[in-house]
């Protein structure tokens, strides 16, 4: 019968077309060895795929990774953690600093009565032109905002260079001149404004007078020598340029807050570039360490302009084009060791050597990113050898560390994981019940078991790679019997049925977390153990991210969390997360933390520009946090990284040819990419 | 005839654009916001938080939120919050990638089917029959990443050749038909696991479809007339048998979207599936809604289909 056999024959038919392919597949062996391009080429696996490949819009991990070897930055992050110049040659902080010409001074009088106090010599010294336009949007106008020039004459103010930045500088001279000095010349009566305006402008306006004023100023000398992938030199222009962009709104840019303290950014010549901020503000400098520089003329607004056309974009889609909508993002071109070549979505990112690079050109000349969403293909790919590195698992680390054929590279994250406890409520206001409730769990175990030994204990606020970090802080060792002696001390006693009450009422609490990460999780169980044996009830609770942020964590209706933090190494600012102006509804200090101790330092460790003092600030402030214990500081977790044991870093001599070979190596600080413009992979596993 | 279709249509269209309101208005009742308001990010700070949801729309009412994406979508402007790439021509992309493991998992399940289910009817009770029985309900159960897992390890570890992807990496420079028989491979595997759920459901429907035909009068008097037994089992029996799959071809195309997110998602396949996946975790709302519309349009084109055939089929049917 025809359809019998047709029902059989054709599912063989079928299979065997599927199956004879594996005959055309070449063997991982044969890709390794066949190939000569494959030792010429690195490929890292990461788990998900990139967004947009630009620097200022640039949010997740895998477009950080492309755009750190596209873009470059004006200055860079050395082995240390110290800035360093790289697409500027030089930068010079120094700052600019206002003063109001008091009446029965002369600008010159004026100076001269408080030069003293320059620990530097004054320079640039000009006086201030007292009319200014200026465009202000009106506050107290009904309907939609519109902006509206006016006039404003201030009083008479001079301004000068000074060679560093002291934000106490005006507070000593003023104690020379008098605390009354200048105030009959500032206020609301000093300025005088033209045109029909509110009263909410008058107040705006009359900020803009102020006795003094200390603006930071950086200078930076650009290299000449640098060129965009496509040809063009890179300029001043494209320095400002990007900071434009970010403050563009149509960008959206995640980055748009990092920037907000710049003033005005000015071109000096074509390689020279002065960026004025509004006031103080030390970590700002940070910004340029990291902010690839775009290329203005391929994203200015002739070139977006162009893009529209040929895209057809009409009507209203033009207002809201930006370089966030540009095509750019797929193709992007910049200055780095690495230019872009091709993108396959959720597939693979890959770039070529930058041949011209002014800092020398890669050893690599092609590095692929392949985008493998699911761990164990990443293992399975990376052990097969089509991948040279990838992070793996925690529980996946065990079998690299006793692998001869791989490097694993442990190094610590940035982020750590607390138990924060609502410190507006009964009865975490007691330290000795916070300090108690931390003694009593056994964060060593947490280590062990929940993260596979990949972690360890912090006491503060800071990366422990840093130098902000104090070491001097001892853990709190684990100890329940302690922690009960503590809390008899804070009032409780044991009930009836094995519970410790307070007045009657008994200890019991709420304990929640997001959904979603298993360790957080296995802490809720393990905290709420630890505790009950303590005789504290606590009740535990998973939430999904949306709702645990909108109806907890941002009202405040909670009594402890387990949470993280991610964190920069670079910047010791902690004003978002404790100082306590920070308390409010949406605001990150939600636990609740005042201290007024800790508010002077942190608001101090801002105007600081010098680091002997931010080190000294910073680890005194993790010690005032670490007493205090408004969190239960658990852990740091480690990342590791496995590489491909034929990848080695090369040492070239001065001549460029090849010297020697040595072991590929993190910086101190753990970052193991920080060499990798120097890494190659070799036929065989070198003996070094 | 004619009006019998028309019917079909309108009521579709309508429904079409029920769906389209309830999607809408349950994606976005739903708890979390578009990845860019990233409320966990200390330096994002109030001012760009509310900018980014202005340019998204996010703070008006739901039904401005609805007319926009639907007047985008039309006029082909709908961006997606994650890369501000248009949204059609990103699915299309994604389908076509989509398209070949679809295609070889369907003619799969179909081909292995029908010759299981019809010989474990023909040989009710016997050993095959239970045999088949089993691993049938053993492949429903097992969820289909674990055998991911095990046929990838297995692969790889005695083969030595890649699976994952669409393609080996690095065979740029290899010859077209090597490059095309590289692409085959790789299908192989993630259409079969992906095809294993479908062949162990669509067996036991057509054994069950067979057993009741088999049990008819028109098949003991096919048989009683003399007929061979094949003729009686392939001509009589199964004609009949195949009508109910008419409904089963058209409740497949809507697989085609949320079909295979597991297996595309371990094989590192770039599809659409993939693509809904991940446009769920970053609450990429134009994408999520444009995928769900073309599902549900999808769902009722092929029921459109179906209907139409079964018509064309069964006469009985056009009469009522």
């Amino acid at each position: 019968m025809t359809l019998k056999n047709a029902l059989l024959f054709i599912p063989f038919l079928v299979f065997l077309g599927l199956l004879q392919s594996y005959l055309w597949v070449p063997t991982y062996e044969d890709q390794t060895t066949a190939g000569e391009g494959r030792l010429e080429k690195f490929i890292s696996a990461i788990s998900g795929d990139a967004r947009l490949l630009n620097p200022i819009v640039a949010a997740d991990s895998a477009s950080g990774f492309v755009v750190s070897h596209v873009f470059d930055s004006l200055l860079e992050i050395d082995e240390n953690l110290r800035l360093k110049p790289h697409l500027a040659k030089e930068y010079k902080v120094s700052c600019l600093a206002t003063i109001v010409v008091g009446e029965g001074f002369s600008p010159e009088s004026l100076l001269q009565k408080i030069s003293p106090h320059l620990t530097s010599e004054a320079s640039e010294i000009r006086v201030l032109e007292p009319s200014i336009l200026i465009r202000l949007i009106d506050p107290d106008g009904l309907g939609p905002l519109k902006e509206q020039e006016v006039k404003v004459t201030r009083p008479n103010r001079i301004e000068f260079f000074l060679d560093d930045v002291d934000p106490a500088f005006f507070e000593k001279s003023l104690k020379i001149l008098g605390t009354e000095y200048g105030q009959e010349v500032t206020g609301i009566s000093a300025v005088s404004v033209s045109g029909e305006i509110s009263e909410g402008l008058i107040s705006i306006a009359t900020d803009l007078a102020p006795i003094t004023e200390i603006r930071p100023v950086i200078d930076f000398d650009l290299r000449k020598d640098v060129t965009f992938h496509d040809g063009e030199a890179f300029d001043a222009s494209d320095v400002k340029f990007t900071y434009e962009a970010i403050m563009d709104v149509r960008n959206l840019s995640p980055r748009r807050s990092d920037f907000e303290p710049i003033e005005s950014i000015h071109i000096r010549d074509s390689h020279s570039v002065r960026v004025i901020y509004k006031r103080p503000f030390a970590p700002a400098i940070f910004v340029w360490s990291y902010m690839g520089i775009l290329p203005e003329h391929l994203l200015n607004s002739v070139a977006l302009n162009k893009e529209m056309d040929a895209r057809g974009i009409s009507g209203t889609a033009r207002d809201g084009f930006g370089v966030r909508a540009s095509k750019f993002n797929r193709s992007p071109i910049g200055t780095g060791a690495f230019k872009f070549t091709d993108w396959k979505t959720d597939e693979s990112i890959s770039l070529a050597r930058n041949q011209d690079y002014f800092d020398g050109p890669p050893e690599y000349k092609e590095l692929h990113v392949r985008i493998i969403p699911d761990s164990v293909a990443r293992e399975v790919e990376f052990k097969a050898g089509a991948v040279d590195t990838y992070l793996a698992d925690p529980h996946q680390v065990a079998r690299y560390l006793q692998d001869p054929a791989y490097q694993p590279f442990t190094s610590l994250g940035l982020g750590y994981t607390y138990i924060g406890y609502n410190l507006r409520r009964e009865p975490f206001q007691d330290v000795r019940v916070r300090r108690a409730l931390g003694m009593a769990i056994n964060i060593d175990e947490i280590i062990d078991y929940v993260l596979y030994g990949e972690g360890q204990r912090i006491t503060g606020p800071y990366p422990i790679q840093t130098d902000w970090y104090n070491h001097d802080v001892q853990p709190e060792a684990y100890d329940p019997g302690k922690a009960l002696d503590l809390l008899k001390e804070a009032g409780f006693h044991k009930n009836s049925e094995g519970f410790l009450e307070k007045n009657g009422q008994e200890l019991r609490f709420n304990l929640i977390s997001n959904n979603g990460n298993p360790q957080r999780k296995a802490i809720l169980t393990i905290a709420q153990n630890s505790w009950r044996k303590l005789g504290i009830r606590c009740d535990t609770r998973l939430l999904e991210w949306a709702v645990f942020l909108k109806d907890y964590v941002n009202t405040g209706d909670f009594d402890a969390v387990v949470l993280g933090w991610g964190l920069s190494e670079l910047d010791p600012d902690l004003y978002q997360i404790w100082h306590s102006s920070q308390t409010g509804p949406q605001q990150l200090n939600f636990v609740g933390y005042k201290n007024n101790e800790v508010d002077d330092l942190i608001e101090n460790l801002r105007e600081e520009y010098s680091r002997t003092q931010q080190v000294e600030m910073a680890r005194n402030l993790h010690s005032l946090i670490a007493r205090d214990q408004p969190y239960t500081f658990l852990y740091v977790g480690r990342r590791t990284q496995v590489v491909d044991r034929k990848i080695v870093m090369v040492k070239r001599s001065e001549s460029g040819a090849v010297v020697d070979y040595e072991k590929l190596r993190p910086t101190p600080t753990g970052n193991l990419n920080y060499f990798f413009n120097r890494w190659r992979k070799l036929e065989a596993i070198p003996d070094l | 005839m004619f009006k019998y279709f028309t019917r079909a249509l309108t009521q579709r269209i309508f429904l079409a654009f029920l769906i389209s309101i309830i999607a809408h208005a349950v994606v976005h009742l739903a708890p979390g916001e578009p990845s860019e308001v990233d409320p966990s990010n200390p330096l994002m700070k109030p001012e760009d938080i509310a900018q980014i949801r202005m340019a998204f729309h996010l703070d008006e009412p739901l039904y401005l939120q609805y007319a926009y994406w639907i007047r985008d979508l039309v006029n082909g402007d709908l961006k997606s919050f994650k890369d501000s790439q248009p949204v059609l021509p990103k699915i299309w992309e994604r389908f076509l990638n989509s398209l070949p493991l679809f295609f070889v998992g369907t003619l799969i399940v179909w081909c292995l089917s029908f010759p299981t289910g019809i010989y474990a009817a023909v040989n009710r009770g016997s050993k095959y029959d239970r045999l088949s029985t089993f691993s049938s309900y053993a492949l429903i159960s097992l969820p289909s990443f674990f055998l991911a897992y095990v046929a990838i390890l297995w692969v790889v570890n005695n083969f030595g050749v890649p699976v994952l992807g669409m393609r080996t990496f690095g065979l740029e420079e290899a010859s077209g038909i090597s490059r095309f028989m590289d692409r085959v491979w790789h299908l192989v595997l993630p259409s079969f696991l992906s095809a294993m759920g479908g062949v162990a459901v669509l067996s036991r429907y057509v054994r069950s479809q067979m057993l009741e035909v088999i049990d008819q009068d028109y098949v003991r008097t096919a048989r009683s007339k003399g007929l061979d037994e094949d003729t009686v089992i392939y001509k009589h029996a199964l004609r009949n048998a195949l009508l109910p799959f008419i409904t089963m071809f058209g409740l497949m195309l809507p697989a085609m979207v949320g079909g295979s997110v597991i297996v595309e998602q371990i094989f590192a396949w770039p599809g659409l599936g993939r693509l809904g996946y991940e446009a769920i975790l970053n609450r990429d709302y134009p994408v999520i809604l444009t995928l769900n519309f073309i599902a549900a349009l999808l769902t009722l084109f092929g029921t459109f289909v179906s209907d139409v055939l079964y018509a064309v089929a069964d006469p009985r049917i056009r009469l009522q």
